[in-house]
């Protein structure tokens, strides 16, 4: 083979690619936009319906014939408020609480090298694979005899969301464990104390997996509808959002609720939607950095 | 104190000296826990509010009212009894559900009494258990489908037939909406109207013993030709949802509770009426319906003057003059009778079509909570035949189903009853063995007889024809029974037990 | 099975070596693993046999060696501690004492009698005539008697945990003060707490939750299915339950007696069977289609990734209970979907979703994709990220088309990285409750498999059953209990094979 008509094969190569890459690329731009439709369609839907206030039942089009913000008004004679106080608190709780329990657990089972260690960790992956469902009611039994179900069920869900969210270290220890330990033993030869160490040199590495925890911390009790209902035992003062519009959707009540179900539902999603794009780039950061190595 | 107080008060019971005591005792203040539908929490705390500024008694209530739906009550109750409503209200139903799982507490003898004479006498059926006990208050007597329908596409006088009432859809291009594929509740229609029945019997302890059930007879097949005259029609749609008149329906059965959805829909248009006939070979039949009842239990209590005092709310709140409230709030049919009889009530259109149609209607009781799945695909397998045989297939399946869901030990059988000779398949009866005892009534008939076979298998007696003992009921007919049918001598009520191959009958 | 040289196996194509590797993890890995499994238990009770017959040589040596403030510490915890100024361990440890005593004399006594029972006497019903009103007394719990009695247990276990700390500690104590050397202050032993002993400090708040949120309900849960706990008997207000042995395995698992129209063998096969199949489906079309997502939006010229990104991310930010049951909603008979589809004049009958069997498991296939794409394109579009530029180059130049850049480089990358991932999310997913309750509540009805215990659907998985059937008709929760169990041996099972198979596919693949 020549140098000469290999040189003119790979031009030729580059022409014939930037016109398959124009063609791929125009394939991908429909794609995307085909998918983008088919993704937004719903949220749209939801949004366009709490606005409708011709009917308050399902109709078989999307569009409202008369707008208006009777729905988001007569959220707030229900017990709408409540139900976003309590799943608020529970959220903003269990995002602290959790966050401390799960860097404590993956920062030691990543740092630390103890004789339990191995024992532990198999220990806690045998336990992951037990379905929790059934679990849900001797729970229920437990809080109810320390008097956190009914109307006191927020901090009954706080203790439960936390108290077992050790369980969730794999993510932010695959984090820990990309950070060098040769940086632990500097600090440690400085004299630092294990403590020191962790709040000064590793907690300000790690600021992609404090947010990813703290995030996904936040956003779990705002989908929470089966124990949440479990421990809220029909009282509606201790129901969270999942719970309160969940039961809007039930045969006696749809033809009234439904699109304040709808409304409820937007008010729901505009928080945790605007908190998880601000934070997008982290949560990508921390789920890269730790899911894949757990 | 109050604990104190019931303390001293079974004490003087015990001694004997409750002569003196007087229902003054009840007085006090209690806190309470009351579970309703939603839409009816705010007249409820007003009512409560009516009751303690009324009564005489002094007693007076610090209720929290939660809106906890019938539908729902139920579960709740039976997850944790302890923490559930002192009072709920819950569909009929769940009624043995709740008695077994101890939720319900009986009633005292003057509260039942008042309940029997005030009360719909088939709602006082559906909380009396066999022993005579009453275990709750019927709350409604409206929980039944009938037809809603647009006035300005079906006119007045077709509404009592059902060919008309599809042509009309069709003529319009509207949808008839009727929920045959997905729900047996309103599936049943069909086979009530031909006067099919699935009765479930229930011992003591509320579980299912045996089922009389004829839907897989002439009778039925009649019901699933009427159905499939329905279910085959492009306009019909199977949904039971107000919104299906928004999407193009006319015509949509379904209950009380889409009366207001329904009006905003329709407006002045909207017609109530009960369900329509269907014709088959050249007759006749009013579609039936299942009927229930809304009931409101109270839960068993500690102390004998909270328990005393929750009665006499239960009673208040199912009373005339709350029941009034309740129609004129949220139009609940009552079903105390002093409130049924009531003007308001009587002129209302949509409880006339209800009552009108509870004419034709079957009062649900306990049915085996598997009844509803296997009941609930005849309507597709019905729209899938193409012919009779299609059809008989149809029910057969449903039969067979039927038969092997008492299969929950080796040896069930079936107790084929023939009242009026093999040949009759509308006085055919089928019964259930449950472990190897069935207890039935042979009905005065020219053939008192039938034969004990496994499900499905109807042709063989499968050698469980040779009666051995409790000869003096049976009839022995030699040669004229070659299959050695059991024939019973005279009507009554036996009692049939088998045992390996011997089957012992016993006169009750 | 033959054994073949490394020779012979390096000759096969990948699919050969794959199977392969799955005949020998049957023939060999898995008898050895069981036997080896038995082995070390054998051994293990073994060698834990004669570690306590140590320990127990230990404690009667130090009792008898020691001194008396030793001596007085069999007795007294943490005497010796105090005795030799260890303030505030001693404190600690005579204050447990003090608890254990206290508790175990009020209350667990009690709780660990009934155990054997879990409760002689139920609910009792009594006819007030003053009032003309029935009043029921409640007696035993059963319930609480199950889960105090474990607690109990628990609790023995912690104490002579600690007893025997004690006793050691006195043991080290002495050898350290013969020694000469002086013992550790309070002040001391706080500072390790966030020094040498850190580790304890960080894990005795989040294991102490774990033990007593998961590790005692897990527990419970077990003990359930040896107990015949229903609706019907709820250890409370309706009867008290007792312990049943095997009998609710041998309903469960035996072919020929029946609940329901079928076994329920045969109901846990179908379901089972349903359940592994969407895991397979859910886990890979999710990750094949995410990654391809990921790709496309990565891919160089195209434009406002961001936005491309932004947009499919909001199916993870909105909670899905809104998502789903909308979506759920929209799919329906006359939801929106057939709405549209029939007033185009594209079908003339409304399409059955989620009343056919087949409709309704292909399109909640269909919808988890649109939930799981989001999560596998964030995932994936870092670790693409990580792929070195210059192998793509090299195969640009070798003359590799993209497809054979895919399969040969990005491929393997991507299962060498996310293999472990791909195991919790295919287990994740046999348990993925929430798509399953939410869209279709396991619709349509399988007749056939539905029996007292609740109804079953076809697309129900076994976590949405167990479900069904503590809230279905009779809350037979010693049933849902025993399928609990059997999900945990499934999952267990399906994870010790995937570990067993996939390490040998990480270390082989080649990334030339």
């Amino acid at each position: 083979m020549s140098q000469n008509k290999t040189a003119g094969a790979v031009a030729k190569r580059h022409m014939g690619l930037k016109t398959s890459r124009r063609i791929g690329n125009t394939a991908i731009y429909i794609l995307l936009i085909a998918m983008s439709v088919i993704w937004l369609v719903p949220f749209i839907c939801i949004l366009l319906q709490s606005f409708r206030v011709e009917s308050t039942w399902q109709v078989g089009y999307v569009v409202p014939q008369k707008w208006g913000l009777d729905n988001y008004q007569n959220l707030f004679k229900t017990d709408f408020p409540r139900w976003y106080t309590n799943t608020f608190i529970a959220a903003l709780c269990t995002a602290v609480l959790q966050t401390v329990i799960v860097l404590c657990m993956s920062y030691t089972l990543s740092r630390f090298r103890f004789k339990m260690r191995q024992p532990l960790m198999r220990f806690m992956l045998i336990l992951g694979m037990f379905p929790g469902m059934l679990t849900m009611i001797i729970l229920y039994r437990v809080l109810k005899d320390l008097g956190m179900t009914q109307a006191n069920a927020v901090p009954g869900l706080i203790l439960v969301y936390v108290a077992s969210s050790g369980m969730g270290y794999y993510v932010s220890k695959g984090f820990f464990d990309t950070i060098p330990k040769s940086l632990d033993e500097a600090a440690r030869v400085d004299g630092a104390t294990r403590l020191q160490v962790l709040y000064k040199i590793i907690l300000p590495l790690s600021k992609p997996i404090v947010i990813y925890t703290i995030l996904t911390a936040f956003m779990g009790p705002w989908g929470d509808f089966v124990f949440a209902r479990y421990i809220s035992f029909g009282a509606s003062a201790g129901k969270n959002v999942a719970v309160g519009l969940y039961d809007w959707l039930s045969k006696d009540q749809i033809n009234k609720s439904y699109t304040m179900f709808c409304a409820g539902g937007v008010l729901v999603a505009i928080p945790v939607t605007i908190l998880f794009m601000c934070l997008q780039k982290y949560y990508v950061e921390g789920v890269t950095g730790g899911a894949v190595k757990g | 104190m109050k604990k104190l107080l019931a303390l001293v008060l079974s004490l003087s019971m015990l001694l004997s000296v409750c002569s003196f005591a007087s229902a003054d005792s009840l007085a006090g203040e209690y806190d309470i826990k009351i579970w309703v539908a939603n839409e009816i929490v705010d007249l409820t705390k007003q009512q409560v509010e009516d009751f303690n500024n009324t009564n005489e008694l002094g007693i007076k209530f610090n209720a929290t009212i939660e809106a906890v739906g019938e539908g729902d009550a139920a579960t709740q109750m039976v997850t944790d009894v302890e923490a559930g409503g002192d009072i709920f209200c819950f569909a009929q139903d769940q009624f043995s559900r709740l008695t077994e799982a101890g939720a319900l507490a009986k009633l005292g003898a003057g509260a039942a009494k008042n309940v029997t004479e005030s009360t719909d006498a088939d709602a006082v059926a559906a909380v009396t258990t066999g022993d005579g006990t009453l275990w709750a208050y019927p709350l409604t007597a409206d929980n039944g489908y009938f037809m809603y329908y647009d006035k300005s596409v079906i006119p007045e006088e077709d509404i009592d037939s059902m060919e008309k009432l599809i042509a009309d859809c069709e003529a319009a291009g509207k949808n008839f909406a009727f929920e045959m594929n997905t729900s047996a509740w309103y599936l049943a229609s069909f086979f009530f109207g031909t006067g099919c029945v699935s009765e479930w019997q229930t011992d003591d302890e509320g579980n299912f013993t045996s089922v009389h059930d004829t839907f897989n007879s002439d009778k039925g097949l009649i019901a699933a030709k009427g159905m499939q005259k329905l279910v085959t029609s492009p306009i019909h749609v199977s949904s039971s949802e107000a919104s299906a008149l928004a999407n193009g329906a006319a015509i949509v059965v379904t209950g009380t509770w889409a009366s207001s959805a329904i009006k905003e829909m329709l407006g002045d248009n909207m017609g109530v009426a009960d369900l329509p006939s269907f014709e088959v070979d050249g007759q006749e039949y009013h579609l039936g319906s299942f009927f229930g009842f809304k009931l409101m239990g109270v839960k068993p209590q500690v102390d004998p003057a909270k328990a005393a005092v929750l009665h006499r709310l239960a009673q208040y709140l199912t009373g005339a003059k709350c029941s009034l409230e309740r129609h004129a709030a949220v139009g609940w049919g009552p079903a105390n009778l002093e409130a049924q009889a009531d003007e308001s009530v009587a002129n209302d259109p949509i409880l006339k079509a209800v009552y009108e149609q509870k004419k034709y209607g079957q009062v649900q009781n306990a049915i085996h909570g598997s009844w509803w799945d296997i009941a609930k695909v005849i309507g597709d397998e019905v729209k899938a035949a193409t012919d009779e045989a299609g059809l008989k297939q149809a029910l057969q399946n449903y039969e067979d189903k039927m038969a092997s869901l008492f299969k929950l030990d080796a040896n069930a059988l079936l107790f084929v009853g023939a009242w009026n000779g093999w040949n009759n398949a509308d006085d055919t009866d089928t019964y259930y063995l449950k472990d190897g005892v069935l207890t039935l009534d042979v009905p005065e008939s020219d053939y008192m007889g039938g034969r004990i076979v496994k499900p499905g298998d109807w042709g063989t007696d499968k050698g469980f024809a040779q009666v051995v003992s409790g000869a003096e009921y049976i009839k022995d007919l030699g040669a004229d029974n070659p299959d050695n049918n059991i024939v019973f001598a005279e009507a009554g009520n036996y009692t049939i037990t088998l045992n390996g191959s011997e089957i012992t009958i016993v006169k009750n | 099975m033959a054994n073949i040289s490394d020779l012979e196996y390096l000759r096969l194509s990948k699919g050969q070596k794959l199977l392969f590797r799955l005949k020998r993890f049957f023939t060999d890995s898995l008898p050895n693993g069981l036997k080896n499994f038995f082995v070390r238990i054998g051994k293990g009770i073994g060698s834990g046999c004669q570690k306590i017959g140590s320990e127990c040589k230990d404690i009667v040596s130090t009792f008898v060696h020691g001194d008396w403030k030793t001596k007085l510490s069999y007795l007294v915890m943490g005497f010796g501690c105090l005795a030799r100024g260890q303030i505030l361990r001693g404190i600690l440890f005579l204050l447990f004492e003090i608890v254990f005593i206290g508790y175990m004399i009020l209350a667990g006594g009690y709780w660990l009698s009934m155990l054997p029972s879990l409760g002689k006497v139920g609910p009792t019903e009594t006819y007030n005539e003053l009032f003309d009103t029935y009043t029921t007394t409640y007696n035993d719990n059963s319930f609480k008697i199950l889960l105090y009695g474990v607690l109990t247990i628990f609790f023995i276990i912690a104490f002579i945990y600690t007893w025997r700390q004690n006793v050691k500690q006195n043991q080290i104590a002495e050898k350290i003060l013969a020694s000469g050397k002086k013992l550790r202050s309070g002040k001391e032993d706080l500072h390790s707490l966030v020094d040498d002993q850190f580790h304890k400090t960080l894990l005795a708040l989040p294991m102490t939750g774990i033990l007593i949120f998961t590790v005692l309900p897990i527990i419970f849960m077990v003990l359930v299915a040896f107990t015949n706990y229903d609706g019907a008997h709820d250890g409370y207000a309706s009867n008290l339950f007792t312990w049943v042995g095997l009998k609710n395995f041998n309903t469960m698992l035996s072919w020929n007696s029946a609940g329901g129209t079928q076994s329920y063998a045969a109901t846990f096969g179908e379901v089972l069977t349903w359940t592994l199949i969407w895991a397979f489906f859910a886990t890979f079309t999710n990750y094949f289609l995410g990654m391809f997502v990921a790709m496309a939006i990565n891919k160089k010229g195209i434009k406002v990734k961001k936005l491309w990104r932004t947009i499919l991310v909001l199916t993870i930010a909105i909670p899905q209970f809104i998502s789903l049951l909308y979506v759920s909603k929209m799919f329906a008979k006359d939801g929106i979907i057939n709405g549209t589809l029939l007033s185009l004049g594209w079908i003339k009958q409304a399409l059955p979703f989620w009343e056919d069997p087949t409709w309704a498991r292909i399109t909640v296939i269909i919808i988890n994709i649109w939930i799981g794409i989001p999560y596998l394109m964030l995932i994936t579009t870092g670790i693409l990220m990580n792929i070195p530029a210059d192998l793509y180059e090299s195969a640009r130049i070798d003359g590799a088309n993209p497809w054979q850049q895919y399969t040969k480089i990005t491929l393997p990358y991507m299962l060498f990285v996310t293999g472990p991932y791909l195991l919790t999310s295919f287990t994740g997913n046999m348990n993925n409750f929430n798509v399953i309750y939410l869209l279709t509540g396991g619709a349509p009805t399988n007749a056939a498999a539905s029996s007292a215990a609740g109804s079953v659907g076809y697309t129900d998985l076994l976590i949405t059953w167990l479900f069904k059937i503590t809230t279905g008709a009779e809350s037979q929760y010693y049933l849902a209990s025993v399928v609990g169990i059997l999900v945990f041996i499934v999952v267990a099972l399906i994870s010790l094979i995937v570990y067993n198979v996939l390490p040998s596919i990480k270390n082989e693949e080649d990334f030339q």
